[in-house]
């Protein structure tokens, strides 16, 4: 195999002492440490006194049953039910788990086409979100408390003097969506008030995409990608795989088409062609490193070579852009024309919107349409448009807007500055607000009334593709909220009415009346209307000029200067802010900078020091001054290997001001270098490098395992010659100096990760942190090397600096069966069990930390501080009452999820059957939308963890030091053209050695 | 010279040495019980806020334990019953008692009630009910003869070690599924019929590992 050099950080890679300094000790310098000037004398002499205040007596605890039972209600068993969580025009169907009424744990609804049972983060943290303890508790008028029905009776008289001219003066502004109710809705207001203005907008949708594809096919369209069918995918300037709202979808499409389970078989070939270093560029066979302007010129040769290569196209000549091979280009074309039909191109949100009308004429041409990707009508549908918010912030300025109502979006942080929408709203002589905060738009408002959560509220929403479910809450809203449906409702009929009413009207004439009730129960209880999915389109042909169209822009973004170019990417984690107070996502490493709680600003290494920007260091960052359109912010830069040189990067969604105690003043805001006249893509930039340096925490060497043969992998050719590859040839025999413990019972636990199949998207992370309760620790304890997550995800950097590729590796604990914590506890605090998992007994640990210095993995994790004391009161209901919160002084690290194990093996005996493989599932696993982690029974032949863990492929980490790990790993994969692996790089793409 | 110090002074060093002597013994002793399982909650019996007789209810009428702890059987916790299973019989029965003033305030006002938790395990301790009964393991063998208590109180000391004894040698308190609220039930004193017993119940191997009850 080819074994390409694999390195965490530049730093790293350049031998930095203070980085050599961080690895050798097993925790970081002054890891011990308070978190402020208290000394250890006086943190003894507090902890004392709380000791004898609590004194040695039995608390009383008190029993409090219901009065009256609710029905099926038992305590200690948790129940589950499908909802789905709305976001945007895309909705994502949920299995959610509550206890004792309170919801603490999201998993996806296998039945649901947008999940099919996995998850991502930002699902997972919908619980955290729910009981985040500084949501919006009352109506507010002016700013003092008032009720829902002070407002109720405000917008009667309000909706009265607005009919009297047709709603001339009122304007509604909401965020995108794609749900029957509201839509039902909005077409009554629109009917009750037909003067009013109704904008969509939301900061980070994908209006360029749906302007392509309706200037290509002359109607509004909405595509959906199946890459499961696919066997070539080329993302241009397309992170499909973490930043796509539909990135779930694209993840289980992906891991299916690439996954082999015998060398015979050949999985997808994935070409990006991007600016940044996104996750989805990491995961390609072949990256092309090129600025996002240049993306256009790419895509016209692309073109030009296609049809010069026969494909049916009507494309003008034109060559590649500066820095990219015509061999490229020909590889690339030859393998898209040999898959006809299997072949994909995928374009990204940022690109022009000539750009996605060339996307649909190229995979119309190539016969994908229908197959890889479809496209289907926009119903109950609305698109959002920044050109329409521009009108509306005019119309404010002007003062014709009396009124306006602001339904869950947050214009007065997100709004292109250019906008000055703050200043206009103030113009209006109401402005309503519905939000889950009390945010910047909030501050604008004379009424602000608290939205309720999707999981307190009833909703309804259609995937993409046109699936419609229910949004089923589970729990009353916590402060009584109402949902953008009721407001709406109100609005539209100046009736107040339940949530409840008003969504089942609108599922009335879809179920029919006859069996109304049962057909709506199935609803609820699948999550979705199975059989009422929106027909694909034939789509309509492409118009010949799209492609000359494209030529155009491609000659008005490429011929620019060769200063630099900017662009604006929504945060994978936090998106365009809304998530900021979630702080299971803040403390969330990025995929690619390990960086947590900011977001600095990410350039190539060698336009760094172009502009002069300090050594990189592990832990600073020098900071810049970027300058855009006229406008001007400072931030801490760092290097990204691998970038596109001349490419900025600006991480949406940070610097709030009015998030909560979590998000304010996290990071920068870089919606401050944001105009309309370039939303996405702003040339033309400069930057200054400044000064001072500014403390960053990124998690990149933490847990590092010292330049070992850690993520192993081959390209297909190498697999075939050598499946075995994965292995040492040489490894000497091991032997142990202990009597080895013999394991009899069944099950014996074990877990594969296919890192053939992950694409480091962090699901797995913050699944774990939901179902163990992982408490969250802070930037500056982070900085310490404190971070507390059971669940890592090591990001190595591969080949040269400059073009650098990126693999992933998701680290739990090994559950070694030789495991090296065990030999060196003084304590025995912990020990094996029968079932073969290193289990940790928090109770006995004494907290000496021998453990964590002796574990080779590094995924031990020491309770330096009491992090559980302050939780807010309904943040503990979040809380899995099934794991036990650890307390200051003890060490934790990952259970396999016992809690699950002990539940199977005994839902199982009680039922008086055998456990079943799956019966089981971790919560990573569950959560993995790649279904690269995969738990189960080693002892049961059949099991699908048995037969990964006989593959070739499989090895274990360290396997030298006879750990015997339980968690093994299946060697990463690649499949390079061979057209492009004989020429070396193809321009500057990395992946292949 | 004036003595510096009092005659009494002279006994110091024979108290200091018998205090020397004596403390760590204290110290000793003091944790040898405080830390042990001996040093448990037996004999706690709190007073609950209506005076309700299990002796009466279980013990002379006989009601099942499942008739009020009806989730026993299927979770992992057996409930306190709703005020509303009280109100079943007493809408009919014992109307007018000041004794259950408080279950009627409950049962009218919508509070609940607040009963005060007798058998109380460490919370990094997971016991499951639903598994012990599925064993055999009848109530009798944890929760001692509540028939015969007016007021409920803690029996055995509900330790570790006394889990451990238990789940190292399960044989002794097995008995048939259909007799685990049976408070009166003895093993049958034929050797093939008790094994006979023991057989139609399977096999049983509790967990003696940390990860079974601690996570």
């Amino acid at each position: 195999m080819t074994q390409l050099n694999q390195w965490r950080s530049l730093a790293g890679l350049r031998g930095d002492p203070q980085v050599e300094e961080f690895v050798k000790g097993e925790f970081a310098p002054g890891a011990d440490l308070p978190p402020d000037a208290t000394t250890r004398r006086e943190f003894m002499t507090l902890a004392g006194a709380s000791l004898s205040l609590a004194g040695c007596r039995r608390p009383v605890e008190h029993i409090v049953p219901f009065v009256e039972a609710p029905e099926h209600t038992l305590p200690g068993v948790p129940k589950r039910y499908a909802t789905t969580m709305p976001c945007g025009t895309s909705a994502y169907g949920l299995v959610v788990e509550s206890h004792e009424g309170h919801p603490t744990k999201i998993e996806g609804n296998e039945l649901h086409p947008a999940t099919l049972g996995s998850s991502n983060a930002r699902m997972q943290a919908a619980t955290l979100e729910l009981f985040d303890p500084d949501r919006s508790t009352h109506v507010l008028h002016k700013g003092e408390r008032a009720a829902w029905a002070d407002f109720v009776t405000a917008w009667k008289s309000l909706a009265a003097v607005h009919q009297q001219d047709g709603g001339a003066g009122l304007a509604v502004l909401a965020e995108p969506f794609a749900a029957p109710t509201l839509a039902r809705l909005a077409a009554a207001f629109k009917q009750a008030f037909p003067k009013a203005r109704w904008v969509t907008w939301e900061p980070t949708g994908e209006e360029h995409v749906h302007a392509g594809l309706e200037r290509a096919a002359g109607r509004p369209l909405v595509r959906v990608h199946d890459l499961s069918a696919a066997k070539v995918v080329l993302a241009l300037d397309s992170d499909f795989l973490l930043g796509d709202p539909e990135m779930v979808r694209h993840t289980r499409g992906l891991s299916q088409s690439r996954r082999v389970t015998s060398p015979d078989e050949t999985p997808v070939r994935l070409y990006a062609v991007e600016g940044l270093h996104s996750v989805t560029g990491a995961n390609a066979d072949h990256r092309l490193r090129l600025q996002s302007r240049l993306v256009p010129a790419f895509v016209a040769a692309l073109a030009s070579e296609l049809a010069h290569q026969g494909l049916a196209l009507a494309a003008p000549a034109a060559e590649p852009p500066p820095g990219v091979t015509p061999a490229f280009v020909k590889a690339l074309a030859a393998d898209l024309l040999a898959h006809r039909g299997a072949s994909l191109i995928i374009g990204g949100r940022r690109q022009p919107p000539a750009l996605h009308a060339a996307v649909y004429a190229l995979n119309a041409a190539l016969g994908n349409a229908g197959r890889t990707v479809s496209y289907h009508e926009p119903v109950d549908t609305t698109l959002p448009s920044t050109a329409a918010l521009g009108d509306l912030t005019r119309a404010l300025g002007q003062g014709e807007v009396k009124t306006l109502v602001v339904l869950g979006a947050n214009p007065a942080y997100a709004a292109p500055v250019d906008l000055g929408f703050a200043e206009a709203a103030k113009k209006a002589a109401e402005v309503v607000h519905v939000g889950l905060h009390v945010d910047e738009t909030a501050a604008l408002a004379s009424w602000h009334v608290p939205a309720a959560h999707f999981l307190e509220a009833w909703g309804d929403a259609r995937a993409a593709g046109g699936t419609p479910s229910v949004v089923q809450p589970l729990i009353l809203p916590l402060y009584g909220g109402k949902s953008a449906t009721e407001v709406l409702g109100l609005l539209a009929t100046g009736e107040d009415k339940p949530g409840y009413d008003l969504v089942r009207a609108t599922w009335q004439p879809v179920l029919g009346a006859a069996e109304f009730e049962k057909r709506w129960n199935r609803v609820l209880h699948d999550g979705l209307l199975a059989d009422a999915l929106l027909p694909a389109l034939a789509p309509p042909p492409a118009a010949a000029s799209l492609l000359e169209a494209l030529s155009a822009e491609a000659a008005r973004l490429g011929g620019a200067s060769a200063a630099l170019e900017l662009v604006f990417e929504p945060c994978p984690r936090i998106h365009d802010g809304r998530y900021a107070n979630l702080a299971w996502l803040q403390e969330l490493p990025d995929a690619m900078t390990k960086a947590v709680w900011d977001n600095p600003l990410l350039l190539s290494p060698k336009t760094a020091d172009a502009l002069g920007l300090a050594k990189e260091e592990d832990t600073f960052a020098q900071r810049v001054r970027v300058e855009v359109s006229g406008r001007s912010l400072e931030l801490p830069a760092i290097r990204v290997p691998g970038m596109a040189d001349g490419t900025l990067v600006a991480t949406l969604g940070y610097g709030r001001r009015a998030a909560g105690r979590v998000g304010n003043g996290v990071g920068i805001d870089t919606y401050a270098l944001r105009g309309s006249e370039a939303l996405d893509l702003a040339l033309g930039a400069t930057v200054k490098t400044l000064g001072a340096k500014v403390e960053l925490s990124r998690t990149q060497e933490h847990g590092s395992m010292e330049g070992r043969a850690i993520v192993r992998s081959a390209s297909v050719a190498e697999y075939r010659a050598d499946p075995n590859f994965a292995h040492d040839a040489h490894a000497p025999e091991l032997f142990s100096l202990w009597e080895e413990k013999k394991y009899t019972e069944s099950p014996q636990w074990g877990m594969t990760i296919d890192l053939a199949s992950c694409t480091g998207c962090n699901a797995c992370a913050v699944a774990c942190q939901s179902e163990n309760n992982v408490p969250v620790v802070g930037k500056e304890q982070v900085r310490r090397g404190r971070e507390m997550a059971w669940l890592r995800i090591d990001r190595y950097f591969e080949g040269e600096v400059e073009t650098a590729g990126a693999v992933f590796q998701p680290v739990p604990c090994m559950q070694c069966e030789n495991a090296p914590c065990e030999q060196v506890c003084p304590v025995a605090a912990t020990v094996h069990d029968e079932q073969g998992l290193n289990a940790m007994v928090y109770n006995r640990c004494i907290g000496t930390r021998y453990c964590s210095n002796n574990c080779p993995y590094k995924v031990r994790r020491f309770n330096f501080f009491n992090y559980t004391k302050d939780t807010p009161e309904s943040l503990k209901l979040a809380m899995n009452p099934d794991v036990t919160v650890r307390s200051r002084g003890v060490m934790e690290k990952c259970t396999y999820c016992v809690q699950r194990a002990n539940r199977g093996r005994l839902d199982a005996k009680l039922g008086d059957r055998k456990l079943k493989d799956g019966d089981v599932k971790t919560a990573c696993q569950q959560a993995c939308p790649a279904q690269a982690i995969v738990f189960g029974d080693i002892t049961d032949p059949d099991s699908q963890v048995s037969k990964l863990k006989r593959q070739p492929r499989n090895y274990s980490l360290l396997e030298e030091l006879n750990t015997k790990p339980r968690t093994t790993y299946l060697a990463r994969l690649r499949n390079p053209n061979p057209a492009l692996e004989a020429h070396a790089p193809a321009g500057k793409d990395a992946h292949h050695g | 010279m004036a003595q510096v110090f009092p005659r009494a002074i002279n006994k110091l060093p024979l108290i200091l040495g018998a205090v020397g002597a004596l403390a760590p013994a204290v110290a000793g002793a003091f944790v040898w019980y405080y830390f042990s399982p001996r040093y448990t909650d037996v004999g706690y019996q709190p007073t609950q806020p209506v005076p309700y007789s299990h002796k009466l209810h279980a013990g002379e009428f006989g009601i099942d334990c499942r008739y009020c702890h009806a989730s026993v059987e299927t979770s992992a916790v057996a409930n306190v019953p709703p005020t509303q299973v009280c109100m079943n019989c007493h809408k009919l029965v014992q109307r007018d008692s000041p004794k259950l003033e408080a279950l009627r305030v409950s049962a009218q006002s919508g509070q609940p009630m607040r009963w005060v938790r007798v058998h109380k395990l460490p919370d990094y301790a997971y016991f499951e009910h639903r598994a012990h009964l599925h064993a055999g393991i009848g109530c009798v063998s944890c929760h001692g003869h509540i028939e015969d208590m007016e007021t409920v109180g803690q029996v055995e000391p509900l330790s570790m070690s006394w889990c451990l004894d238990c789940h190292r040698n399960p044989t002794p308190h097995r008995r048939p599924r259909a007799e685990v609220t049976n408070m009166k039930w003895t093993p049958p004193r034929d050797p093939a019929a008790r094994q006979a017993q023991l057989e139609q119940l399977g096999p049983v191997r509790p967990p003696v590992d940390c990860s079974g009850c601690h996570r």
